[in-house]
């Protein structure tokens, strides 16, 4: 970390950011969810992805448990609505990919296609984990930029 | 208002403060600034979404744009905190898929209850989704992702929505300047004339209701299903057909279910034809409530009172009636188009009341009411017929039928035999009559003599109703009626001459030539009564006075629902109706703004906070609007500023309560 200086840092932030975008992981709606953090809400940012996670979390839990139980009790519908959820908060925080395969899992569950589900459910978990890495590699090069910077100025008594 | 406004300033200041917004910005404005430069600033969202990634950032995004945001993930605590604090919300933005309550289910109570515009949102971009939204009556659907720019625009929606409402009242008010002719409604459906007419009663009538409304602080009028719930725009055809179903059925019999049945139209919902028959029986009672509903006329007079001072009616409360504007607007429409179009179709035959011929005659021509016409046309013929069995079905007016007619020959007015002038003592059986009578007229008589009896139908002065010299056959009133201009007409025979007196009295701007007021508060009712065709270039004669004023008055209302009409396109829903602010330009004739017409507040006695002076263009595309716009520029200044304090006073405290961190917790819990 000492020898990280806040140009670096950001250099590397900047890449990781290109590589999201190009990769398709990212669109431009996390652009603007950036722009939308400013002085009054510094951690904007942070703060709704973090809330994304732990709702998204809780959601592909409750897509497994359903997927899971006995073929009788399965209720499409009960799917088509976690996922509808699932495609609305990440279109908005612009995680693409998930958001894409959500769709095609939505389309697999308004077919009553179980084995489709099942096997979208499987991608849109591993997508969701290499979300969740990236976008946790950002902040945290974030977090050590604003460091940097402090370091650069410490504080005299 | 500099007080008003500095609170607001400071309050968005606040919030925005609070929010973590652009404090700076709105101070920056100046003291002075007016509302409007801050407008849409300060709008206040209620944003409802379960999923919380989406609230936190659409609450952001309202903050950036300077707007009050508040937050729930719960629908159902959104719609209780809606019904708390009714009037602390502009706009509301709400999720489709929620888990405790159906977006749409939201969509319908705040439809329902408060006249608030409501945007749905939803991940699901499907064209059948949206449609759906539409139709239940969102006045806007956006796709998730939502961006900044589209929450930029929400606004519009809370403006279109009050200018519809507003513009109504604008409409009456300017009408009263005496600037008949401003009408050019580009709606171009009925006359100037007709318009101003109508405008002028209708204002009349709106005002009242609207003050009426906005005293007692209650939006549920006499019908809470008469607010924009059903989207189901009521034309004259089909109000025509609902009618002709109820008559076959029978007045007492008719059920939605069969009335449905009967009228077989595709797309109606057994809901729809519920409360329109709910409002068709208020209108009923209404019209025959001096007889029998003491109770129900009596709160009506009561405010009415005081504006219309309008002599006792006698039996019918029409004054009430008129004042009250309680009729059910599209029932108005609808008769107001059939009496309209009997006129025109029977003019020739002369209805007793030359005056109304006259005018009907002339109403029709001179004003745009082509359109009027035109549809009155096939309603007035179809509707003769089912009248004919409204009368049996409704109680009392047995005189009145004999009465009607021999009204006319008391007429000064050499018109005619039968004053149609829907004099019967039953409202209801008036307007019923008052056809049937048309129609026996034509058949029996033909006289022309209508028009030159009565070269105008001014119906204030000239109300020197004949009635009351055949007091015996009005049923309504012994006494002779004065026609004054001021009226009083004390005693109307019938609905139509209450709500000519009373709308002589209050001598709101002539209708077209019809000055007065008599014709702008019985706009609506006299639809029901009198075949409009009052062309308010017609002057009255006297004795055709009342029936003038009273076709007048048709006509005026006609017109007056015309422009009403083109408000309420702007704010009608896209095909069927609904739509809260949705622009749909003037092809909704008789929809909404019928509804507007009876129960006029309802969706004018919002709060209009936001000063419309500069938003003209969000106007519907109805010339109408556009036509008033400057109209409503000076009126509406007042009342935002007013209203806007009170509700920045009342909004305020509320809102700075809850640091936007709390109401999101508050409300996701």
């Amino acid at each position: 970390m000492l020898g990280l200086d806040a140009d670096q840092l950001r250099a590397d932030m900047n890449r990781l950011l290109a590589f999201l975008f190009h990769q398709g992981i990212l669109d431009e709606q996390f652009l603007q969810l950036q722009q939308l953090q400013d002085e009054n809400s510094p951690n904007f940012v942070s703060e709704v992805v973090n809330i994304y996670f732990h709702e998204s979390e809780k959601l592909l839990r409750n897509l497994r448990s359903l997927l899971t139980m006995d073929r009788e009790l399965l209720s499409f519908d009960k799917i088509g609505i976690h996922l509808n959820q699932f495609i609305g908060s990440s279109s908005s925080i612009g995680a693409q990919r998930v958001r894409n395969i959500c769709v095609a899992f939505r389309a697999a569950s308004d077919n009553n296609n179980r084995t489709g589900c099942l096997r979208s459910l499987e991608v849109l978990e591993h997508e969701h984990c290499i979300l969740k890495n990236k976008l946790h590699e950002l902040f945290q090069i974030e977090q050590q930029i604003l460091l940097a910077a402090a370091v650069r100025y410490p504080v005299l008594n | 208002m500099v007080a008003t406004q500095r609170v607001m300033q400071s309050n968005v200041s606040t919030s925005a403060a609070t929010t973590s917004c652009y404090g700076g910005l709105s101070s920056c404005k100046g003291e002075d600034v007016m509302i409007a430069d801050q407008f849409p600033a300060g709008l206040r969202v209620l944003v409802v979404d379960d999923d919380i990634t989406c609230l936190r950032i659409l609450e952001q995004m309202l903050r950036r744009c300077l707007y009050i945001v508040t937050t729930c993930s719960q629908a159902k605590v959104a719609l209780s905190l809606l019904r708390e604090r009714k009037g602390c919300f502009d706009v509301i933005l709400s999720d489709v898929y929620m888990p405790d309550m159906d977006g749409y289910k939201l969509l319908e109570h705040v439809g329902l209850e408060m006249d608030l515009p409501v945007i749905m949102m939803s991940a699901d971009g499907r064209t059948s989704a949206v449609m759906k939204g539409i139709r239940h009556g969102a006045c806007d659907y956006l796709i998730k992702p939502v961006r900044e720019e589209e929450l930029k625009n929400i606004w519009q929606h809370v403006v279109r929505k009050k200018w519809n409402g507003n513009k109504e009242l604008e409409h009456s008010e300017s009408l009263s300047d005496a600037d008949r002719h401003r009408q050019g409604n580009d709606d171009a459906e009925y006359a100037s004339s007709v318009n101003d007419a109508t405008d002028a009663s209708l204002k009349h009538l709106k005002k009242r209701s609207n003050t009426k409304e906005e005293d007692d602080g209650e939006i549920d009028n006499d019908d809470p299903s008469t607010s924009k719930k059903p989207r189901v725009v009521w034309s004259v055809e089909l109000h025509q057909q609902f009618v002709s179903a109820v008559n076959q059925l029978g007045i007492d019999k008719a059920v939605p279910k069969r009335i449905l049945e009967l009228m077989n139209v595709p797309g109606l919902t057994r809901e729809n034809v519920a409360s329109h028959l709910q409002k068709f029986r208020l209108y009923l009672k209404r019209i025959s409530g001096v007889t029998q509903q003491g109770g129900i006329s009596n709160p009506l007079c009561g405010p009415v009172e005081p504006k219309v001072k309008i002599c006792s009616l006698g039996r019918f409360n029409v004054q009430s009636l008129a004042a009250s504007g309680q009729i059910p607007p599209h029932s108005l429409a609808a008769f107001h188009a059939e009496l309209l179009g009997q006129p025109t179709g029977n003019l020739a035959t002369a209805m007793d009341q030359p005056a109304l011929l006259q005018a009907s005659l002339q109403g029709p021509k001179s004003i745009q009411v082509d359109h009027g016409v035109t549809f009155v046309h096939p309603l007035l013929k179809c509707k003769y017929s089912s009248f004919k069995h409204l009368p049996q079905s409704f109680a009392p007016v047995e005189d009145a039928s004999s009465g009607f007619r021999g009204w006319p020959s008391n007429n000064i007015c050499t018109a005619g035999p039968g004053n149609i002038g829907g004099l019967s003592s039953q409202n209801g059986n008036m307007l019923i009559d008052l056809l049937l009578q048309n129609q026996q007229l034509q058949k029996s008589q033909q006289q022309p003599t209508v028009p030159e009896l009565c070269p105008s139908i001014n119906v204030q002065p000239s109300c020197h109703v004949a009635p009351s010299q055949s007091s015996a056959s009005f049923q309504v009133g012994n006494s002779p009626i004065s026609v004054t201009q001021n009226g009083s007409f004390s005693r109307t025979s019938g609905i139509g001459y209450n709500l000519l007196s009373s709308q002589s009295n209050c001598s709101s701007s002539s209708i077209g030539q019809v000055s007065d007021v008599n014709l702008q508060s019985t706009g609506d009712i006299c639809g029901y009564i009198l075949p409009a065709a009052v062309s308010p270039s017609v002057s009255s004669c006297s004795v055709n006075a009342e029936n003038c004023a009273s076709q007048q008055v048709q006509t005026s209302s006609m017109t007056f629902k015309t422009p009403r009409n083109f408000p309420g396109f702007v704010h009608s829903t896209s095909n069927i109706q609904d739509s809260y602010g949705s622009t749909k330009t003037g092809d909704f004739l008789d929809q909404a703004p019928f509804s507007n017409l009876g129960y006029i507040n309802k969706g004018t006695c919002l709060p209009s906070r936001y000063p419309v002076d500069g938003f003209q263009s969000p106007l519907s595309s109805s010339s109408l609007g556009k036509v008033f716009s400057e109209n409503f520029g000076t009126r509406v200044k007042r009342e935002p500023n007013m209203e806007f304090g009170d509700n920045a006073k009342v909004g305020i405290p509320m809102l700075q309560q809850f640091p936007p961190n709390d109401l999101m917790s508050v409300f996701t819990e």
